[in-house]
């Protein structure tokens, strides 16, 4: 059965509603040098200001405008989303898709080590790391995309072994085709929603983990991350500022992960077969 | 249980080893401070820097300073904090208290829940009821934990004004017995709702999926062709059954909770192993980050191996499947 998944996608209210959020955040990221007023590394000698019409979510405690930083933060959470979710879907694509393939004891070794790092927390790993060498946005990418990748590799393998006793990879095989011409022609394009799913998966864990992090002080001060401003803001919550500071930044956070918490609900329920039809029947 | 199994947690373990014996010595700069933590420095003398090298085996080869390592590691030697200036277990074990009952009623508690609304959300698919369940778990899962604990120390902490801010108990109340008990769960309150609303969504989503297919399987139609009444259908039958994955997941929801009340600790200033390590990482000690890392792992670790050995306990079905390939 052939299922076109943009459709399913944009059929579903989940789907829709998510992917409009996203296109918002996405908007904002690309034209905040328009958007934001100031610049928002630029400290000033107005120091916890109110909103105003200068400052529309007024100043910060060293005197940047906190709605230009709050703009230009969407930039850093979208490229650490689409970083760790290349990255990720990548890793687990190459380990899962060749354990499945080249089979035997590879396979063995690599799913022995899948199932040993599945249950290592992989937040207190990076927490750790990060004690020792303050990692910038790359190197954090880096870090949350090889500790992660075990739970996708996984669901690549077993679609793959699926895949390889499809009629047609049998077919194309007796027609002579080599490999690497299975791989390409008939293995990869079937693996597409999977990896579509793996890739939204990661990149909402991706952001998550960027934000606790940086929440945690465990980021490059000169990036302006959601998570650092919420790091920063925490410490005056017996002021008035948190109104205007800590809850726009932390909804600007939870508006980016729920885009992609929808997007990522509304795909799976296309992909499963038994939950596809009730939804379908619910969901319009 | 099978072997190969327990090879698989061995593998986890020695990974956890490793990663914490090799960190500090192979970063660059003096592996004794990555060690020891920077406090050392304050106490730093050529005396105890030529006895803590042969205690560490520093100037011998890897896999010699790897064998000191483990032999310390079997006396439960993990080190000393010169911030809290003692043995790093115990700093640990004065910590972990508050976090296993945070931890543990969180789980317990999130698993409870997302059970029962999995349940009436799968079993009225479409109704409003489900459609208001499943709309406000999705929001809620948009909100990552340490927002939700914030949202909840301002409303109710600070703005209502109505439960206590911080710690885990009054200091210096003097309570005892029953009072001291109350106090307790009074401080308990806004971060175990906290780290249980970040917990439910994933759970509840689990069930309510499972609970959805599990009502199709012809069991189901028997047990209501049956004249059972419709509680008995839903509860004993179908979501007994739709029950398995959310047991077999403990494990891992294990992770998440440790890992979430790691945040919601530091936002409410509970004294757990999480504030504790924030302070170490503020204050580069360490010996407990350490510490820390191998108890929540291990931790971890464990509560995965006692699920899989649960599992087949559960589920009579794999146990049988298992006898029939033995034979």
């Amino acid at each position: 059965m052939h299922i076109n998944y943009w459709n399913e996608l944009t059929r579903n209210n989940f789907g829709k509603l998510g992917l409009a959020m996203l296109c918002f955040v996405l908007f904002i990221a690309l034209f905040a040098p328009f958007l934001a007023r100031y610049d928002p590394g630029e400290p000033s000698h107005a120091i916890f200001m109110q909103p105003s019409f200068e400052h529309w979510l007024g100043t910060n405690d060293i005197g940047q405008d906190i709605w230009s930083r709050l703009i230009c933060g969407a930039k850093n959470t979208l490229l650490v989303a689409l970083g760790v979710g290349v990255f990720t879907t990548l890793l687990s694509t190459v380990i899962g898709a060749s354990a499945a393939l080249v089979g035997g004891l590879c396979d063995r070794i690599l799913m022995r080590l899948i199932d040993a790092l599945i249950v290592i927390p992989a937040f207190i790993v990076i927490i750790l790391v990060a004690a020792y060498v303050l990692p910038n946005v790359w190197t954090l990418i880096f870090l949350i995309s090889i500790l992660t990748w075990q739970g996708g590799a996984r669901l690549v393998r077993a679609q793959t072994l699926s895949l390889k006793e499809r009629m047609s990879v049998y077919a194309a095989r007796t027609f002579g085709a080599n490999k690497l011409y299975i791989i390409v022609r008939h293995i990869i394009p079937n693996l597409s929603p999977i990896l579509f799913a793996v890739f939204i998966h990661s990149a909402t864990r991706g952001v998550f983990m960027e934000a606790g992090l940086a929440f945690l002080g465990i980021a490059d001060i000169s990036t302006v991350s959601w998570g650092l401003m919420m790091h920063h803001a925490l410490r005056f919550y017996y002021l008035d500022v948190w109104k205007w500071w800590l809850i726009p930044t932390g909804l600007a956070l939870s508006v980016t992960i729920m885009a992609l918490v929808f997007i990522g609900h509304a795909f799976e329920t296309a992909m499963d077969p038994r939950l596809r039809v009730v939804e379908q029947e619910d969901w319009q | 249980m099978k072997i190969p199994e327990i090879g698989t947690y061995a593998i986890s373990f020695l990974i956890i080893l490793a990663l914490i014996f090799l960190l500090p010595r192979l970063m660059p700069g003096d592996p004794l401070t990555a060690i020891c933590g920077e406090e050392v420095l304050v106490v730093m003398t050529p005396e105890l820097k030529a006895e803590l090298m042969h205690r560490f085996a520093l100037d011998a080869p890897l896999w010699k300073q790897f064998f000191v390592y483990l032999t310390a590691m079997m006396h439960g030697d993990f080190g000393y904090s010169y911030y809290y200036n003692a043995p790093v277990l115990e700093v640990i074990f004065e910590a972990l208290p508050w976090t296993l009952l945070l931890v543990g009623s969180s789980l317990v508690l999130s698993t409870v829940l997302s059970i029962i609304i999995g349940i009436e959300s799968g079993w009225r698919r479409g109704k409003i009821t489900d459609k208001f369940l499943l709309t406000t778990t999705m929001i809620l899962n948009g909100f990552p934990n340490f927002f939700i604990g914030i949202i909840l120390l301002l409303l109710f902490a600070v703005y209502l004004g109505c439960l206590p801010l911080q710690g885990a108990k009054t200091p210096y109340s003097g309570l005892s017995g029953i009072n001291s008990m109350l106090d307790i769960a009074q401080h308990l309150v806004l971060p175990l709702i906290a780290l249980t609303l970040a917990q439910i969504p994933g759970s509840y989503l689990l069930m309510r999926n499972t609970m959805i297919t599990t009502l199709k399987e012809p069991f189901v139609r028997t047990a209501k062709a049956k004249g059972l009444s419709e509680v008995a259908v839903r509860y004993k039958h179908a979501g007994r059954n739709a029950m398995l994955p959310i047991v077999t997941t403990t494990g891992v929801r294990v992770g998440t909770v440790v890992t979430g009340a790691l945040f919601i600790e530091i936002i409410f200033s509970y004294p757990g192993v999480g504030l504790l390590s924030y302070n170490a990482l503020l204050m580069r000690d360490y010996p407990i980050l350490q510490g820390v890392f191998f108890i929540v792992a291990v931790f971890v670790i464990l509560a995965n191996f006692v699920v899989d050995l649960l599992y087949t306990k559960i589920d009579p079905r794999i146990g049988v499947n298992n006898a029939e390939y033995a034979h």
